[in-house]
C-alpha cells in the first residue's frame, strides 16, 4: 500500500513537472482545407514585387503556421484572413505575447527550430537579438527596394531578412477643443519654436494660487523620446562619423535638452510634475498639447474616439529649413524563421511576397499604425494622403533622419539622463555626458552601425 | 545523524526516503546548484542567451561593475533601503505584537487578521494601489495631508516613498512571529517580574526582550535577506527613478539582464549579492548561535 502511495505520489510529481512544460505542437492545429484549384481567376498584385495567387501552396494541403504579434492582434489577423482566402488550405495562427518580455520569448522560443513561430513581427531594436534567426527573403532585393526604398538600409551581405511597411515619427497633437476655446484657428498652428511657445502659454491655465491646472504642452515620460532626434534641429548626429560611437552630450542635443527644459522652467508651458504620463493627460483634457509618435492616433482611435484632435509638425528653430526636423523609425515587416520546417518555409515566403505586393495589405497597415507608407507609390493613394501622419510629415520626410536601429541603451539612457536633469537637479552637462559614457559602452558590445550617413543631407 | 537515533522501519520506508531525497537532489540541481554555476561561468562572459552570445571577458564585468557609479548608488540605495524597512518592521511588528498580547486587548483574531491581510495581498497589488495614491494630482496623500510633493518622481522622496509601501506591506509578517514569541514566553518569568514590584516597561526590557531575542533575530536576518532580493516595487513604481535614485540592487540586475540583455555583467553583480547575503547570513547564524 505504501509502496503503491509513493509511486502516485511520484508520479503526480513528474506530471506537474510535464504540465510545467509549454504545449506546442509544431504549426499548431491544422485546420484548413485542401485546396485543388490552382488557378483562381485572380488577378496578379503589385508593382514591382508581383505576387501572383494563381497557384498552391504545399501542394494544397492543409497546413498551419503562427505568427507572432505584439499588438493589433485584429489587424494582423486580418491580414491573416486575406492571405487564407487565396488559399484555403492555410491557417495563420495569430499569437499575441505583450510587448513586454516580447523579445525575451521570442528569441527562446526561435531556439526550438520549426517548432517555434514560423513568422515573427521585428522591432529593429531589437534586432541583435533576433537577427541569427532569421531567413532572408526569398524577394529579389532590387525589386523590393524599388517598390520600399528604405529596405535598402536593411540589406545585409546582399539580402533583406526584414523590411520597414511604414515609417513612424513623433508629431504634436493637439486638442481641438481646448484650442478653439482660446480663440486659435488652423492659422495659428506654429512652425517655429517661438510661435509655438507664444501658442503653448495662451492654452496654459493657472488657478488663482498661481498652480497650474492645465498644461499647455507636455513631455513628461517621453522626454527620451522627444529628445533623440530634437539634436538634428541643432546640426548634430547622434553618431559619429563611423557610426559606432554616440555623442548625445554634444552640442546639438545640449542645446535640444535646453529648449526642453526651458519649455517647463522658463517659459512655463508644462510642469515635470503636471500630469506625470502626458499621454493620459492629452486623453483627460489636463494637457492641451503633447509629442507622441505615430501609434498614438490608434491609441487614440481606441481609447478615446470623441476626443478631437489635430496635429502639426515639429516646430524648428527659425523658418530657414533645419539639417533635418526630426528622425523617423521603420515599423518592420514580419521576418522569417530560419528554421522552419520545408513546408512552413515555403508558406512564409509566400506569404511574405504576397504581404508586400498587396496595397491593401500596406494601406490596413499604415493606416492603423498612423505610418507613412513605405512603398513609397501608395503616399497618393485616397485612403492614406488624408491622414494625420502623411498630411503633416509628408511634404518633408525627406529632411527626417533614420538614425538605424539604435539599440534600446540610448533610449534608457536618456531618459535617466532626463529625469536627473529635470528632477534630481543634475547639471544637463553632467547627466548628458554620464548617459553618453554608459551608452558607449554598451554599443561597444552590441554590433551597431549608425546609418545617419545614408540620410540625404548628411554632408550638409 | 538521525539513521543512528532512529533506524528506519522497514523498506518500503527507505524507498520513500531515496525517493523523496532523490526528487529534491534533482530539483536543487536543476534549480539551484546548475543556475549558480551558470552565473559564476557567465559573470567571466559576455553573454545573452537570447542570442547565444558566450565570448570570454575575463575580470572585465567585475571591473565595470565597481567602476559603475550606478552600482554603488543600488548598493547604498539597497542598505539604506534594508536598514530602514527592517527597523520599521520590527519595531512597528513588535510594538502591535505587544498590544495584541495584552489582557486588555479585544477582538485579537479580528485585528490580527487586519494587520496580516497586507502580507498576504499580491505585492504588485499592493504597488499599483500606492502608485495611485501618491499620484501628485489626485492620489489620496497628497489630498488628506494637503501636500504637493510628487512622491516617485522627487529623489527627495522617491526611495522613502517605496519604504513606506514596504512598511505596510510587510509589517503583519513581524507582528505574527513577534506575537506566536510571545504567546510561547514562560509564565513564571512573568509572575516572578511581578512578585519583584517591576513595572510595565521593567517587565518588558528585562523579561520580554531578552526572551524574544531568537524570535527577533530571525525577522531580522529573513527581512535583510529578503530585502537584498527586493526588485518588485521600484519595477512597478519607479522603474529605478528619478534618473536612477531608486535602483536598488536586484532591480539593477534585472534591468541588466532583461532590459539591456547583458547577462554576464548581470551575474557578476548576482554574484556579488550572493557573496554578501551568504557572509551577511553566516554572521547572523554564528551570532545567534553564540546567544542561545
Amino acid at each position: 500500500m505504501k509502496k503503491l502511495f509513493s509511486l502516485f505520489l511520484a508520479g503526480a510529481m513528474i506530471l506537474s513537472l510535464g504540465a510545467c512544460q509549454e504545449k506546442n505542437s509544431p504549426g499548431g492545429a491544422q485546420q484548413g482545407v485542401t485546396d485543388t484549384q490552382a488557378d483562381k481567376g485572380m488577378a496578379v498584385m503589385g508593382n514591382t514585387v508581383k505576387y501572383d495567387p494563381n497557384h498552391l501552396v504545399n501542394d494544397g494541403q492543409p497546413i498551419s503556421i503562427d505568427w507572432w504579434v505584439w499588438a493589433s492582434e485584429d489587424m494582423f489577423q486580418g491580414i491573416a484572413d486575406m492571405y487564407e482566402e487565396i488559399h484555403p488550405n492555410v491557417t495563420i495562427n495569430i499569437i499575441n505575447n505583450p510587448w513586454d518580455g516580447f523579445f525575451t520569448k521570442l528569441p527562446l522560443s526561435l531556439q526550438k527550430g520549426e517548432d517555434g513561430p514560423t513568422l515573427f513581427n521585428v522591432h529593429n531594436s531589437y534586432e541583435n537579438l533576433i537577427f541569427n534567426y532569421m531567413a532572408p527573403f526569398d524577394i529579389d532585393t532590387q525589386e523590393l527596394i524599388a517598390d520600399y526604398p528604405s529596405a535598402a538600409s536593411h540589406l545585409k551581405d546582399g539580402k533583406i531578412y526584414y523590411a520597414d511597411y511604414g515609417l513612424s515619427t513623433g508629431m504634436v497633437y493637439y486638442n481641438k477643443e481646448i484650442w478653439e476655446a482660446e480663440g486659435l484657428t488652423t492659422e495659428d498652428i506654429p512652425t517655429t519654436w517661438d510661435e509655438f511657445i507664444e501658442v503653448a502659454q495662451k492654452l496654459t491655465e493657472f488657478d488663482e494660487n498661481g498652480k497650474m491646472i492645465r498644461a499647455g504642452f507636455n513631455y513628461n515620460q517621453y522626454f527620451n523620446a522627444i529628445a533623440l532626434g530634437l539634436n538634428y534641429q541643432f546640426g548634430s548626429n547622434l553618431f559619429d562619423t563611423a557610426g559606432t560611437k554616440a555623442q548625445v552630450d554634444g552640442d546639438g542635443m545640449k542645446q535640444a535638452v535646453t529648449l526642453l527644459v526651458d519649455l517647463y522652467e522658463k517659459y512655463h508651458v508644462g510642469d515635470k510634475d503636471f500630469g506625470t504620463n502626458c499621454e493620459q493627460s492629452f486623453y483627460q483634457g489636463q494637457s492641451a498639447m503633447t509629442f507622441v509618435w505615430g501609434h498614438f492616433v490608434n491609441n487614440l482611435k481606441i481609447n478615446y474616439p470623441d476626443l478631437e484632435y489635430g496635429n502639426f509638425e515639429i516646430p524648428i528653430p527659425s523658418e530657414d529649413t533645419p539639417y533635418a526636423y526630426y528622425r523617423y523609425n521603420g515599423e518592420a515587416t514580419p521576418a522569417i524563421n530560419k528554421n522552419a520546417s520545408e513546408a512552413q518555409m515555403e508558406v512564409a515566403q509566400d506569404f511574405m511576397r504576397f504581404y508586400f505586393a498587396n496595397d491593401n495589405v500596406q494601406v490596413t497597415l499604415c493606416k492603423e499604425g498612423g505610418l507613412i507608407p513605405a512603398k513609397t507609390i501608395l503616399m497618393e493613394n485616397a485612403e492614406l494622403k488624408d491622414t494625420p501622419i502623411v498630411k503633416t510629415v509628408g511634404p518633408h520626410i525627406d529632411r527626417y533622419i533614420w538614425p538605424g536601429a539604435m539599440p534600446s541603451t540610448l533610449e534608457t539612457n536618456m531618459k535617466i539622463a532626463g529625469e536627473d536633469i529635470l528632477y534630481n537637479g543634475k547639471s544637463m552637462e553632467k547627466a548628458l555626458a554620464t548617459a553618453n559614457d554608459i551608452i558607449n559602452v554598451d554599443l561597444a558590445n552590441a554590433n551597431f552601425t549608425a546609418s545617419e550617413n545614408l540620410y540625404k543631407y548628411y554632408e550638409e | 545523524m538521525f539513521w543512528k537515533r532512529r533506524p528506519l522501519q522497514s523498506k518500503s520506508e527507505i524507498w520513500m526516503r531515496n525517493l523523496v531525497m532523490g526528487f529534491l537532489i534533482i530539483y536543487m540541481t536543476i534549480f539551484l546548484v546548475i543556475p549558480v554555476i551558470m552565473v559564476i561561468a557567465g559573470s567571466f562572459h559576455q553573454w545573452n542567451p537570447l542570442n547565444q552570445t558566450y565570448n570570454w571577458l575575463g575580470i572585465d564585468n567585475y571591473i565595470r561593475m565597481f567602476s559603475y557609479p550606478t552600482f554603488w548608488q543600488s548598493m547604498i540605495n539597497t542598505i539604506l533601503f534594508c536598514v530602514v524597512v527592517v527597523t520599521f518592521r520590527v519595531i512597528l511588528g513588535l510594538a502591535i505584537a505587544y498590544a495584541l498580547n495584552s489582557k486588555m486587548t479585544k477582538h485579537k483574531t479580528f485585528f490580527r487578521t487586519v494587520f496580516y491581510m497586507p502580507t498576504v495581498t499580491p505585492l504588485v497589488a499592493v504597488a499599483y494601489v500606492w502608485m495611485i495614491m501618491y499620484n501628485p494630482q489626485f492620489g489620496l496623500i497628497d489630498k488628506i495631508f494637503g501636500f504637493d510633493i510628487n512622491w516617485l518622481y522627487d529623489s527627495k522622496f522617491a526611495l522613502p516613498s517605496l519604504m513606506i509601501m514596504t512598511i505596510w506591506k510587510d509589517f503583519g509578517y513581524a507582528v505574527i512571529l513577534f506575537l506566536s514569541g510571545l504567546l510561547s514566553l514562560p509564565s513564571d518569568s512573568y509572575e516572578s517580574a511581578s512578585i519583584d514590584g517591576a513595572n510595565a516597561w521593567q517587565t518588558f526590557r528585562y523579561i520580554t526582550l531578552p526572551l524574544l531575542k531568537p524570535t527577533m533575530l530571525f525577522v531580522v536576518v529573513t527581512s535583510i535577506i529578503s530585502y537584498l532580493q527586493a526588485y518588485v516595487p521600484v519595477l512597478v513604481m519607479t522603474k529605478g527613478g528619478p534618473g536612477t535614485s531608486t535602483y536598488l540592487s536586484s532591480y539593477l540586475v534585472y534591468d541588466q539582464a532583461f532590459k539591456q540583455y547583458n547577462f554576464g555583467y548581470a551575474s557578476a553583480i548576482s554574484l556579488f549579492i550572493l557573496v554578501l547575503t551568504a557572509i551577511f547570513t553566516v554572521i547572523s547564524f554564528k551570532f545567534t548561535g553564540k546567544n542561545n
